[in-house]
């Protein structure tokens, strides 16, 4: 029998073919996460409307995100308003010590998942007003490989390397690398006494990715050895962000062109 | 292990377009999941047998289908396949490169059991 537009089928076999029903193709060439995209378009839309500046920010789990963010704000909060959305499995820990610095922050707890997508962003956003702020920090949950998947809205993703990894990491988690429009090596104040980590090799392995992605040193616990992140910072914050199309990171631009 | 999230993403897919269809049962779903998409086949495949319980896919294949990286220099315009985490120029070495292929994550496909009064 044809089973394709069941030109056989017969009072006979009627009843066969109705059980089965006939099998149909339908091309769809659609991308899986084009739902959690729609969502981060219109968390990014949100951002630009209030003139916010939403940052991402990655790492493994103990590269100093939490740690970096407290000294950014303590060096900022007196020219730019900045609020923090945390992203953990769970406690909220990471928001006490960011309101500590006496700055909003609300905490994502995440449960069993290792990351953040675009609709637990966009329900912290119902809390957390936008308005008259500067700057906003996404810290995502502590995992190189998860977070790069998923779009949130952000205008640009910042990775942490920090020099007691290894420096070929951006070769192991060669997507969320290649992600970055920034890679911070964190606890820089390390490298005198480790002598097993690279950074011209970090900065090979990340050159090896196909973008010059800059890579910038912190020392969060030396407050000069933040001028190079606060430049950055500030040189971001500069551009206009209200424009079409909206300013978007790589891992956006990139995985969706 | 994200997988898990893209495969309720794909499941939601599948479910609206045989939903759309009247499609008895989905019978054959394609994907493409390139190196460099961040989702590994065997998890998502394993995700899929959790996921598809008691859903209109619930005895569906899942094929997935896994392109290599291709990258396009920007400089010397050469296409080459590469490894995902070397994603530099094969000919001329420049680092100034475009995925052409390798980084996909996508729903190619869906094959339907649609009731013939539906068909």
């Amino acid at each position: 029998m044809c089973t394709t537009c069941g030109c056989n089928v017969t009072p006979g076999n009627a009843h066969l073919a109705q059980e089965r029903g006939a099998g149909t193709a339908i091309e769809v060439l659609q991308d899986l996460l084009a739902a959690n995209d729609r969502t981060a378009a219109h968390n990014r839309a949100h951002f630009d409307a209030h003139g916010v500046l939403a940052i991402n920010l990655m790492s493994s789990p103990g590269a100093g995100k939490t740690a970096l963010l407290e000294a950014t704000i303590a060096a900022l909060r007196d020219r730019y308003r900045i609020a923090v959305i945390e992203g953990d499995l769970e406690t909220d820990n990471d928001a006490a010590r960011i309101r500590a610095q006496g700055v909003q922050a609300l905490q994502i707890t995440t449960g069993t998942a290792c990351h953040l997508d675009a609709e637990l962003v966009h329900r912290a956003l119902h809390e957390l007003p936008l308005a008259g702020l500067d700057l906003l920090f996404i810290e995502n949950v502590g995992n190189l490989v998860c977070p790069a998947s998923f779009d949130l809205g952000q205008h640009l993703n910042v990775t942490l390397l920090s020099v007691t990894e290894g420096d070929d990491k951006p070769a192991k988690y060669p997507v969320i690398f290649r992600a970055s429009d920034l890679v911070v090596l964190s606890k820089a104040d390390l490298l005198d006494v480790l002598d097993d980590f690279d950074p011209a090799r970090a900065a090979a392995s990340l050159r090896a990715l196909g973008r010059d992605t800059p890579m910038i040193r912190t020392a969060a616990r030396r407050t000069p050895a933040l001028e190079p992140w606060l430049d950055w910072l500030e040189q971001e914050l500069a551009r206009p962000r209200a424009l079409s199309p909206s300013l978007r990171p790589r891992i956006a631009a990139a995985l969706r062109a | 292990m994200h997988e898990l999230s893209v495969c309720q993403a794909l499941l939601t897919q599948v479910s609206e377009i045989a939903a759309g269809r009247g499609a008895a049962a989905v019978e054959r779903i394609v994907v493409e999941v390139g190196p460099l998409s961040g989702v590994e086949p065997a998890l998502l495949d394993r995700a899929f047998t959790v996921v598809r319980t008691g859903s209109c896919a619930a005895d569906a294949v899942l094929s997935i289908e896994t392109p290599a990286v291709m990258i396009r220099c920007l400089t010397c315009e050469a296409q080459s396949q590469t490894a995902p985490n070397r994603l530099v120029c094969g000919v001329c070495g420049g680092y100034r490169t475009r995925i052409v292929a390798g980084d996909e994550l996508r729903l190619r496909r869906v094959e339907l059991r649609v009731p013939l009064a539906a068909a």
